[in-house]
């Protein structure tokens, strides 16, 4: 248990070993560290809540239909310029759009697209322009922010061209508490993937869950996790009780 | 909380209530999905961030000052868009910094550069990009934008 969650935060883990290392030869090179990561922690605690309403309100509110029109590969230059002014209007650094960026992708959005947003969201910042006005000059400024849209709608075009939508993870559920694949046990053999495609997916060798809304798909769930060879497939559907 | 971040979180509580209007059975199922991707994605962001701490101490945003303040803007250049790759500088450090380095007589293409990749290119946040959009968008993504600031700080160089 402990281990696979080691395993599941490895950068984490890597990180916090380095500290202790660095705690014992250098304890104030270690305590300088920890105070400069605090300003950090305290932007993530702010912009996270953010980023988790924002996730459940697009994936609630918005239809997909909707997001393939004006976010979609045939969106065209308009898709290009509302990715850009969605990316520009935002806040927070910019892990804190991947997020974002996922649940967008998830309601198909193309990859260019999603690539606008990102660098938007890391470099176009109205209170970011309005700091370096300050400190480098309008002009500065204004011929930067010219080059860099520029730039980032060259680099929307020629990531839709090179990554294509195979080579982006599907996001997985694995740790639910309704269906879950025993990955110790699950052996690969990729029957359930064939059998209910909506609901499982291979990925290294192994099965893993991709849908959190069941209530669809009990049946074939439970056709499923019969046939499953090494008994891995692990559901509670409505009051029935956990069945290996 | 700056003024845009508060803004931020006004206009995402706003379209959760309008999210729940629409019916809690379904702000429910999202908040599940939506959960189980923000718990994996937590612990790698709290990783990088004390990754951070300990890029900063080790190469203290002072340090740029010899990149960008170098007599030979080619090589410059390519340590300051070097340096702005693996550093994560909050912006209003970076900026005072930059321009007083500039109105010192630093050449604006390394400070251009630096600016660019100090946003746009994230090595330390690579790990958590990779794993969320796969190696290809995230290394395509990381060495385009490299390429892009090298642009625009040799364009800002002509045009300037």
């Amino acid at each position: 248990m402990i281990l696979s969650k080691m395993k599941k935060n490895k950068l984490l883990v890597t990180v916090a070993a380095v500290y202790i290392l660095l705690g014992l030869i250098q304890p104030d090179k270690a305590w300088q560290a920890l105070s400069n990561s605090s300003y950090y922690l305290l932007e993530m605690a702010q912009i996270m809540p953010v980023i988790f309403l924002l996730t459940v309100s697009i994936e609630v509110l918005v239809p997909k239909e909707w997001i393939l029109k004006h976010f979609g590969k045939d969106s065209g230059m308009l898709g290009n310029l509302l990715s850009l002014v969605l990316g520009s209007i935002s806040a927070g650094p910019i892990y804190a759009a991947f997020p974002i960026g996922k649940a967008l992708l998830a309601k198909g959005a193309s990859v260019g697209n999603v690539v606008i947003i990102l660098s938007a969201w890391a470099v176009i910042k109205v209170p970011m322009l309005a700091n370096e006005a300050k400190f480098l000059g309008v002009q500065f400024m204004a011929t930067r922010w010219v080059l860099t849209v520029v730039l980032i709608l060259l680099m929307g075009y020629l990531m839709q061209k090179l990554v294509k939508e195979e080579d982006i993870p599907v996001e997985k559920v694995d740790a639910d508490e309704d269906l879950s694949v025993e990955q110790d046990y699950c052996i690969g053999c990729g029957v359930c993937a064939s059998m209910a495609s909506e609901v499982f997916v291979m990925d290294q060798g192994k099965a893993h869950v991709i849908v959190g809304d069941l209530s669809e798909y009990t049946e074939i769930i439970k056709e499923t996790a019969d046939r499953c060879p090494a008994k891995a497939i692990r559901y509670r559907i409505e009051s029935e009780g956990e069945i290996c | 909380m700056d003024k845009f971040t508060i803004i931020f979180w006004v206009a995402a509580v706003l379209l959760f209530i309008l999210s729940l209007r629409k019916g809690k059975a379904k702000v429910k199922q999202a908040m599940k999905q939506s959960r189980n991707m923000m718990k994996s994605i937590v612990g790698d962001i709290v990783g990088i961030i004390f990754l951070i701490g300990l890029v900063l101490t080790f190469i203290p945003p002072s340090s740029i000052e010899s990149a960008l303040g170098s007599s030979n803007t080619l090589w410059g250049s390519a340590i300051a868009a070097i340096a702005g790759s693996v550093t994560l500088i909050p912006a209003f450090v970076a900026f005072p910094l930059v321009g007083s380095l500039v109105q010192n007589g630093a050449s604006i293409i390394p400070a251009a550069a630096f600016l660019t990749t100090l946003t746009m290119v994230g090595v330390v946040t690579f790990p958590l990009e990779k794993r969320e959009f796969g190696t290809k968008f995230a290394l395509g993504r990381n060495l385009l934008s490299f390429v892009a600031a090298l642009l625009i700080a040799a364009l800002m160089g002509v045009i300037l």
